[in-house]
Order: C-alpha cells, then sequence, then structure tokens
C-alpha cells in the first residue's frame, strides 16, 4: 500500500509515498462459515482495466463452474482452495453492471458478483469564462460521456481559482458561476476538476476580466425618419462597467444579403443615417455589439425589418405600337414593359397616356389605363400623332415615352427575306437606310399562330445593325416573322425590312387536299391551288408527285424510280417550284387506276406517304360517243318538243283528217304542168262496187275488250255518223250513193254502223227493220249491238269492215254534221283508206259502258 | 383488450386502470357488495380473479424487461437459484392439502397480506430502477397491484371479514443493507418478480375456488398449483 496527495490546491508534481510492508491474510479464515467465497465484492472499475477475480472453496471436492454474463468461463487454480480469473479490458455492457456468479455443482450454492465498468471519465471540453457586466463569470465547458451508475453519482465539477485560492462546486455538469466581488482582480486563473469515483479530470485557463468581455444583446431597435432612400436606426445597449465602449455592428440586409455594414462606437446608446436605400424596398436592420477594447465575442443580434417610402419612377416606359386599320380608320394598339421593381420605385397605379396631334392644333387627348393593362388602344384619324406615355405611382410620374404614329402605315411592300434560327436564336441583321435613325425595332410574335400573338419587340441603339432575337417561347416548326423598324428623328417607325424564319425547320405534317380534273382516257390534272406555303413548319421548297400503277412497270418521263417507306415502289417526280401548285399527269393507259400522292418538302424532308388517292382512266372511246350521241338525242329532242307545239299545223299540213283535195298541191301541180283542165271527181260519180268482209276471229275481239276504255269517259258528245242508203239489189246505175263521215272503223263500229251491209240479228233489231235514218236510231243501234257483241258474238261470225272514206264536199265541218241526212250526191275518189288494227284504234269499251262506237275516239286521241 | 405493462405514453390504458383501481379501492365501500345487499360478494369475487389475470399478464412483460436489465443468468429461462436473501418474501407455494384446508377467511387474509409485503417491496425495486421506462413500468404494476389489494379488502369486507392488522414492527422494509451485496440484491429482485408471479397464479386459483364456492357451495373444487419457471 502507498498514498499520494491528490488535491487541486496542491501543484504539480505531487509524489507517491513508499509502499507498505506485506502483510498475509488466511483465506480459508475468511470464508467463514461459507463454502464458496468469490472476490472482489462488487467491484468498480472504469472501463478498459484489467481485473483479476478469485474463488475460494471451503471443500477441495466440491466442483465449482463460474460465468460470466451466462457464459462459463475458466480460471487459473492458484491453490487447491482458490482460483483466479483475469478479465483484460473489460467493457462496459450496461449500468446494472456485469455480473459474474459461481456455483457448486450439485449443491444448492451460488455465489455471485457484479462487476461494475463505468465509463472513462473525460477532460471537459471548451472550458471558457466570460462575463456580461463584471459582476458575474459564467463558465462553460463541454462535460463529455456521463460516467453514472446505479447506485453511484455521476462525475462532479469543482471549479478553483488561484490567485483567490477560492473553490466552488458547479450546480451543473457544463457551467458554473463564479461571483466578482470587485475591480481588485483583474487576472483569473481557473481549474476545472472534474471527478467521479474512480479518479480526476482537470483544465485551467488564464485570463484578464477585460478580455472576456461578451455584451448582452442589444435593445430596443428602432427606425425612424424611413423615406424612399435613406433611414435612420436607434438602438439600446446594457451598460458594461463605467467606462467601457461597446462597438456595434449595423448590418442592412435585402433579400436576406448584407448589403451594407457599418460599425458604431457607442456608450449606451446608437443611432446611424442608412442612407442609398432603394425606394419601395423591404430592407432589414440588425445590430450586434462587442467589447471595443477588447474583443472577445459578438453579442446576440437584434433585428428589424422595414420598407422604404416610394419614389416616382425612374425610367421611362419601353413602349411600342402596333398600326391596323379597323373600318378604314388607323387604330394605335400600344403596348409597354411593366416597369422592373428597380425603376418602379413603388406600386404603379396607373398609365397616363397623352395624344397630341402634330398635324392640327388641337388640344390634348388624355387617356388613363389601370395598372394591370399592359398597353392600350387608340382610333385615330390619318393625322400624325405624338403620344406620350408615363406611369404613375404615389409619388409621381415616370419620366415620358415618346412615340410618333401616322395615319399611314407607310411603305409595306417590303420584300421578305428569310433568316435561319440557331439554339441561340435569330441572327437578324438589315441595313440602314436613312442614316438619320436614332434607334431600331425589331418585333416579332412569341406565338404567331395564336391570337393575340403575344406581340414582342427589341429597341437597339441607332449604330446597330445585326441582334439575336432569343426567346423562350421560340419553338421548333414554327414560322417566325421579324419585322425591323427604324425610329426617325421625329420619333416614328419606318418599316425598314422583314424577316421569316424557322429555329428549326420541320418536315411537312400534312399534305395538300388535291384536286383531280381534266380526267381523259390518257392523263388528268392534279392541282392544291388552296395549300398554304406560309403556315408549314418549314419553308416549302417544292413538292414530290408520287405515281403508282399495277399496269405500268416503268415510270413516265420525269418521273424517277423511288421506294416508300413500306418498301413498295413507285414513280417520283420532283417539283421545285413551291408555287407550282398544279401538275398534269400525262401519257397514262386507258381504263387503268392510277394511285398518286403530292407531299411538299421542305429542308428537313418530304409530307407523309400514306395516303394514296385512285384515279382510273377512262377508256379511250367514250369521250367521242358522247360527243356524238349528246348532239343527237338533243336535235332529236328538239324536234320532238317542235312536233308536239307545232302539232295541229303539222296535221293539217301532212295528215288532215279528211283531206281537202282542192287543197292538194300536186293537183295545183298536175293542173298547172299536164292537164288544165282535170277537174276533181266528185262522190256522186263514185258507186261503190265492193265490200270487203273481213273475217274476224272471237279471241282478237276478247283481247280487244280487254284492253279497252271505258267509252263513259270519252267524249262521245260529238259522234261521227254513217249516213247509209239502202243497197238497192238491183241497183246498178250511178245515184244516191253513201256519205262518210269517218275515218276509221273498228270492228265494233263495222258491226254495228257499216253502211246498210252489217249483219243486223232480229234480236238486235226486232223493230227496225229498215235503215238507220236519224242519229238516234243510229246510236241505239250502236249500242244493242255493242251489248250483243259483248255477250253473243259468236266465234266465226263474220263482220264487215268498210275501209273506204269519202269526202264530202259540204262535210268540211265534222262537227256540223246535218241533222238530216243528206241527199245523194255524186261520189268522186276515195282518198286515204285505212284499216286500223282493233286493238290499237280504239281502246276496248268497259264493261258498263253501253256504247261500241269508237269512232270519236280516234279524233279524241288524236287531238289529245 | 389490456395494453402490455411497461408501455409508455400509454394514457388511456393509465386513466382506464387508474379508473378501475379506484373503483376497486372503494369497492367495499359500496353497499351493494355488503352482505347484507343482494347480489352478494359474487360479482366482486369475479372482479378480483378477472384483476389478477390481467395483473398476470402485465407481470409477464414486466418481468421480462426487468430481468433483462438485471443481465445474465437472471434472464436466462432456466435460471433457478436458491432463495438466500428472499427469506422475508412472502411465500405463495404451500401444501396442496394445507391449501385446501383454507378457510376462505384466511385464504382471504393470506392474500392481502402477501400482496401488501409484495407491494412494498416492488416500490422499492422502483425507486432503484435507473431508467426512466422502466420507472414508469413499474410504477403502473404497483397501481395495478394496490387495486388488486384493494380489490380483495372489497370481497373480504363483502364477506365480513376484517383486515388483517399489521404488527409493529414487522412493517415490511426494502432497504438493503451494507452487507447485502449488488449480486444478492439481484437474485432479491428476481425472487420478488417470481415470487409475485406464483402468487398471482395462486390468487386465481383461490378467487376461482371462492367463486365457485359462492355459486355452489357444495361443490367439491380440486386444485392443482403448478409453479413453472419464469
Amino acid at each position: 500500500m502507498r498514498s499520494r496527495v491528490d488535491d487541486a490546491k496542491i501543484p504539480e508534481p505531487r509524489f507517491w509515498s513508499n509502499w507498505s510492508s506485506w502483510k498475509e491474510a488466511d483465506a480459508q479464515k475468511s470464508l467463514g462459515r461459507d463454502p464458496l467465497f468469490l472476490f472482489p465484492k462488487d467491484k468498480l472499475v472504469e472501463e478498459g482495466s484489467n481485473v483479476t477475480i478469485c474463488y475460494m472453496s471451503r471443500n477441495q471436492q466440491d466442483n465449482i463452474s463460474c460465468y460470466l454474463e451466462g457464459q462459463q468461463i475458466h480460471g487459473e487454480q492458484l491453490d487447491s482452495n482458490v482460483s483466479a480469473f483475469k478479465l483484460n479490458k473489460v467493457s462496459f455492457i450496461r449500468k446494472t453492471g456485469t455480473n459474474i456468479f459461481c456455483k457448486v455443482d450439485q449443491k444448492d450454492v451460488i455465489k455471485g458478483i457484479v462487476l461494475f465498468v463505468s465509463k472513462v471519465l473525460e477532460e471537459p471540453k471548451d472550458f471558457s469564462c466570460e462575463t456580461q457586466d463584471f459582476k458575474t463569470l459564467t463558465c462553460t465547458w463541454d462535460p463529455g460521456t456521463d460516467t453514472s451508475l446505479p447506485k453511484r453519482s455521476s462525475q462532479s465539477y469543482t471549479l478553483f481559482e488561484s490567485f483567490s485560492g477560492k473553490k466552488i462546486l458547479c450546480e451543473h455538469k457544463n457551467s458554473c458561476n463564479w461571483q466578482v466581488d470587485s475591480d481588485s482582480q483583474e487576472m483569473y486563473n481557473f481549474t476545472l476538476v472534474a471527478e467521479n469515483a474512480l479518479g480526476n479530470r482537470s483544465v485551467s485557463v488564464l485570463f484578464s476580466l477585460t478580455h472576456r468581455v461578451h455584451p448582452k444583446t442589444p435593445y430596443n431597435l428602432f427606425l425612424k425618419n424611413v423615406s424612399g432612400t435613406k433611414a435612420t436606426v436607434t438602438w439600446k445597449v446594457h451598460p458594461i462597467g463605467n467606462y467601457s465602449t461597446l462597438l456595434c455592428q449595423l448590418d442592412l440586409l435585402g433579400e436576406g444579403n448584407v448589403i451594407q455594414q457599418h460599425n458604431v462606437s457607442i456608450k449606451e446608446n446608437g443611432e446611424y443615417l442608412l442612407s442609398e436605400l432603394e425606394p419601395d424596398t423591404e430592407y432589414m436592420a440588425r445590430v450586434r455589439c462587442a467589447d471595443a477594447n477588447h474583443f472577445w465575442k459578438w453579442s446576440g443580434s437584434i433585428s428589424q425589418k422595414f420598407i422604404t417610402a416610394e419614389a416616382a419612377p425612374s425610367e421611362a416606359l419601353d413602349v411600342w405600337r402596333n398600326v391596323k386599320s379597323v373600318s378604314g380608320r388607323p387604330t394605335v394598339t400600344l403596348f409597354w414593359k411593366p416597369l422592373s421593381k428597380l425603376h418602379a420605385n413603388g406600386k404603379i397605379l396607373s398609365y397616363n397616356v397623352t395624344v397630341e396631334n402634330l398635324d392640327r392644333l388641337s388640344g390634348l387627348e388624355v387617356h388613363s389605363v389601370p395598372a394591370t393593362a399592359n398597353g392600350t388602344e387608340l382610333t385615330l384619324d390619318q393625322d400624325s400623332y405624338q403620344i406620350h406615355v408615363t406611369a404613375l405611382n404615389s409619388a409621381g410620374p415616370s419620366p415620358a415615352s415618346v412615340i410618333v404614329v401616322s395615319g399611314d402605315p407607310g411603305n409595306e411592300e417590303v420584300e421578305e427575306e428569310r433568316v435561319n434560327g440557331t439554339e441561340d436564336g435569330f441572327s437578324v441583321s438589315w441595313k440602314p437606310q436613312s442614316g438619320k435613325a436614332i434607334g431600331y425595332v425589331v418585333e416579332w410574335c412569341d406565338h404567331p399562330q395564336d391570337l393575340p400573338c403575344d406581340l414582342q419587340w427589341k429597341n437597339l441603339s441607332s449604330n446597330t445593325t445585326s441582334t439575336v432575337i432569343s426567346s423562350g417561347a421560340f419553338r421548333p416548326g414554327v414560322r417566325y416573322n421579324f419585322r425591323i423598324y427604324e425610329i426617325s428623328t421625329e420619333r416614328m417607325a419606318y418599316l425598314l425590312e422583314k424577316k421569316a424564319g424557322y429555329l428549326k425547320e420541320l418536315a411537312p405534317s400534312d399534305n395538300p387536299q388535291v384536286v383531280v380534273s381534266n380526267l381523259t382516257s390518257h392523263s388528268f390534272t392534279l392541282s392544291w391551288k388552296d395549300y398554304s406555303t406560309d403556315s408549314q413548319p418549314g419553308f416549302i421548297q417544292g413538292y414530290y408527285v408520287y405515281l403508282r400503277s399495277k399496269a405500268e412497270k416503268e415510270c413516265h418521263p420525269g418521273f424517277k424510280k423511288a421506294t416508300l417507306p413500306d418498301k413498295s415502289a413507285c414513280c417520283q417526280h420532283r417539283i421545285d417550284n413551291p408555287e407550282q401548285k398544279t401538275f398534269v399527269m400525262e401519257n397514262l393507259q386507258p381504263e387503268s387506276v392510277y394511285e398518286f400522292l403530292v407531299t411538299p418538302y421542305t429542308s428537313a424532308g418530304s409530307g407523309p406517304l400514306d395516303a394514296f388517292t385512285k384515279v382510273t382512266t377512262p377508256d379511250e372511246y367514250s369521250h367521242i360517243l358522247i360527243r356524238i350521241i349528246l348532239p343527237m338525242i338533243v336535235c332529236v329532242l328538239l324536234i320532238m318538243i317542235t312536233c308536239y307545239l307545232k302539232s295541229q299545223w303539222m296535221k293539217e299540213k301532212c295528215y288532215p283528217d279528211i283531206p281537202d283535195p282542192y287543197k292538194s298541191n300536186v293537183l295545183s301541180l298536175i293542173k298547172s304542168k299536164e292537164n288544165p283542165h282535170l277537174t276533181i271527181m266528185n262522190v256522186s260519180d263514185c258507186v261503190p262496187d265492193a265490200i270487203e268482209v273481213i273475217h274476224k276471229p272471237e279471241g282478237s275481239k276478247i283481247q280487244f275488250l280487254g284492253a279497252s276504255k271505258s267509252l263513259t269517259e270519252t267524249e262521245f258528245t260529238k259522234p261521227a255518223y254513217l249516213y247509209l242508203l239502202p243497197a238497192e239489189k238491183n241497183y246498178s246505175g250511178p245515184g244516191p250513193c253513201i256519205c262518210f263521215e269517218n275515218l276509221t272503223y273498228n270492228e265494233a263500229a263495222a258491226d254495228s254502223g257499216s253502211c246498210g251491209h252489217f249483219p243486223v240479228t232480229p234480236e238486235a233489231l226486232p223493230g227496225q227493220p229498215g235503215p238507220l235514218t236519224s242519229p238516234e236510231n243510229l246510236l241505239k243501234a250502236l249500242e244493242k249491238n255493242y251489248m250483243n257483241s259483248l255477250g253473243e258474238t259468236a266465234a266465226g261470225e263474220a263482220s264487215l269492215n268498210y275501209v273506204s272514206q269519202l269526202a264530202s264536199q259540204m262535210s268540211g265541218d265534222k262537227d256540223s254534221l246535218p241533222a238530216n241526212p243528206p241527199e245523194p250526191v255524186l261520189c268522186s275518189e276515195y282518198k286515204m283508206q285505212m284499216a286500223i288494227p282493233l286493238g290499237l284504234a280504239s281502246p276496248p269499251p268497259a264493261e258498263n259502258s253501253g256504247l261500241s262506237s269508237t269512232t270519236p275516239l280516234d279524233q279524241s286521241e288524236h287531238y289529245r | 383488450m389490456l395494453p402490455a405493462a411497461g408501455e409508455p405514453a400509454a394514457g388511456d390504458s393509465w386513466g382506464m386502470l387508474a379508473c378501475l383501481c379506484t373503483v376497486l379501492w372503494h369497492l367495499p365501500a359500496v353497499p351493494a357488495l355488503n352482505r347484507t345487499g343482494d347480489p352478494g360478494p359474487g360479482p366482486s369475487i369475479q372482479k378480483t380473479y378477472d384483476l389478477t389475470r390481467y395483473l398476470e399478464h402485465q407481470l409477464r412483460s414486466l418481468a421480462g424487461t426487468y430481468l433483462n436489465y438485471l443481465g445474465p443468468p437472471f434472464n436466462e429461462p432456466d435460471f433457478n437459484p436458491p432463495r438466500l436473501g428472499a427469506e422475508t418474501l412472502p411465500r405463495a407455494t404451500v401444501n396442496l392439502d394445507v391449501w385446501r384446508s383454507l378457510n376462505d377467511k384466511l385464504r382471504l387474509t393470506q392474500n392481502y397480506e402477501a400482496y401488501s409485503h409484495l407491494l412494498c417491496y416492488l416500490r422499492g425495486l422502483n425507486r432503484q430502477a435507473a431508467t426512466a421506462e422502466l420507472r414508469r413500468s413499474l410504477a403502473h404494476f404497483c397501481t395495478s397491484l394496490q387495486g388488486l389489494l384493494g380489490s380483495i379488502a372489497g370481497v373480504m369486507a363483502a364477506l365480513g371479514y376484517p383486515l388483517p392488522q399489521p404488527l409493529p414492527g414487522t412493517e415490511p422494509t426494502w432497504a438493503p443493507g451494507p452487507a447485502h451485496s449488488d449480486f444478492l440484491q439481484k437474485m432479491d429482485d428476481f425472487w420478488l418478480l417470481k415470487e409475485l408471479q406464483t402468487w398471482l397464479w395462486r390468487s386465481a386459483k383461490d378467487f376461482n375456488r371462492l367463486k365457485k364456492k359462492m355459486q355452489t357451495p357444495a361443490a367439491a373444487v380440486t386444485l392443482h398449483l403448478e409453479a413453472h419457471g419464469f
């Protein structure tokens, strides 16, 4: 055993005493009555220590097994009754300690110990002391690992000051307050001792009190007299002693960044005038202080936000115009870009647009435009106007932006040039014209396909002749039109050049709508005049005409073979002129199917090759036939119409009902040329000498009946009358003859109305033995005869058919028939006899018809 | 569903348990549980039985946590040390014939006395525990055990038995003496939990027997008391 002083008051080095003399102890005696003894009892060691554990047993025959944390351990037998276990570098397992126990086998004996392993006590880190008021010194440190165990307290901390010899036990594990007695002590030498059951660690610091001043956070930070560009900051600090001066740092922050930094030395009250501020801007003033003489640490910061007052906008608006004619009156649309926050100097309340007529003396016209608008529209006349645009906020108006517009749009006929787009934008250049330009403006639309097209412009100085127009809105395949204006000294814009270009040309996405015309057997014409070349995703350089036919394997002249994406072959013809929008397909085969496709092409490629259109050529002669047949049909139709319209005249001329021999041209010719004494024979001169009897089979009568019309519907008010004279048996000389009024006879009429020669059955005419001498009688006879013919006409019955026609001198008008039978006159001649087939000459009588004579039918049909 | 013992921040189960304990504590004062009342002691015996089963479940979780805290070999399932320093703990194990021969009053009195002692030891355990979580679990269990004690007192009152008065000087204390080593202290803690577990088994049997006896006084009940290792 040996000893050593362990006290912070005693300066190093501290020496150990000499070892005491050895003393023997009897282990068996120390056992007492217990059969087993385990040593050391509940030992506390630091982590990483080496520990030796031994046990003593009373009985050597006992079989003893020992366990460390449940795992059997085997030790070194020192004696017949004593064994030892060496544990090297024990580690911390749990706060309740490491359990070691031994037991005697076959006996209910168990002995154990708990080895408490503590974490290593660390030296306090970051030990420092400071004062805020010269009254209290506050020392702080980082204690490190906690070494506390159950029933064993954690490490404690003691603060010792060597100059004063004072020592205090710290209440907290990481800080300690030391009371400064008076101003007498300037230097301090502190030793901080951390101590637990296993040992201690200490750390020292030597300092002057005035060098460890950490001021308290300033307070009462205010801003006064805040204008657009200036503001006064005031604040207060807690006084430190009587003579101390504080250095305060004043930061001005805008949007989180330090814009200005000022150092101010103060005693108690601080004040500073901040200048060069931006109007209508939010700032933050921040103040912290430190000891001006011996800087140790900055105090905590205090900050205050403030917003500067508004000022009149500092810059004129960027104004541009667009002149168009609405209902014949020039309409000027003014556009302007909103002022940036830097130039607006406050919230824009409205825009003032002042219009001044330069050609005539008239008052100024002032328009107020709301702040939300970025433009306005003015309707003017053909005069020139000077327009002033200003932006207003609460502090006043901005400088005026002046632009002159005229009702005359100027020279718009400027040839458009092409401009190439790159990844950076469009490189636009122009040639100055007048040399008096005060600037240039390039105008374009960000979205030319939309309405409004989002007009954009770029102002350029007078010495600039090129610029790069870039916009995030530019897209490939969209045609952008740029107009370059020259701004004259009168501030009037004149169109200088037009440019059009694509950021990147694309292949056409659609093919034109092609119309097929002039289709012949050998050719047809394609046209796509409605196709607009301006609204395509690239400059149209021309067109490809594709033709394919199953009939023809070879391509026509001007075509070359091409392979389509689907590997099929076709013929391709290229049209290099984008304005040529027609194409004649020639040398084709008649009656063949051709498929064609017209697709435009740009520098990026051609349009889709998918939808071919089929055309079938007609045969070779069809057009000839049409040329002949069509006129013929027209001629025939014309003749027929003429005939129809002039039918009465034609009839009288060509085939009158009763030809007038005296009117016959033939007769006059004969008379004049051959025999001037030739006369016309009278009817009375004619003696009928023969009657033709036609045998009519019954079948034809039935057929006739079936096809007849109802005679009741037929005009029968003026029937034709046959005036018959009885033919005497002995009559042989000339005498009164028969006068025929009828043109034609049909069977029915012949049956009933023939000139006295018709067979009259007794039943049909019972009370009429004589000839029919009156129309009434005739009608009756006809009626009855017809009724008989319907029901009783027997097969093989003979019919009598007169086929002669006589023209009476008195019967020029067939409608004015005499009531009485005319006197017999001489027959002169027969003319134009004809027999009409029964089925055609007259319609058959209807079943309810009471009449059988169809003579008038002929007339009626004729005039119909 | 009852919450697992030692579950932190189980506010609802805490509240429910406090309510339950309060009710059980005041059971003796409830007129309906007095012998003069119609329902008799049956319902309170049933409730006491239910509470023992619940505490049994709760202790299983708590014992696992605490024995792990002590470390091996105490948390090993087959560790069965001799009762060296735990002689003062009330023994739950008893001869079966003796147990059968116990009358209701004696049976209830032994239960009451055992839990009174065990609760006292358990509170000492709680004071010593190093971790906050373990202290919360132990405090929770102590509250529950306090409720069981009140419940037994209620049954005894219902049956007209007086509560046993602690003899002066025999007040159980949990104060490890200077000669008491840390290992022995751990052994005591082990035995305290084990004995508590056994008592809860026995009480369940006791109250089950009592319950049946109240329903059919003549019915014979056999008890097969088993002692399971932890």
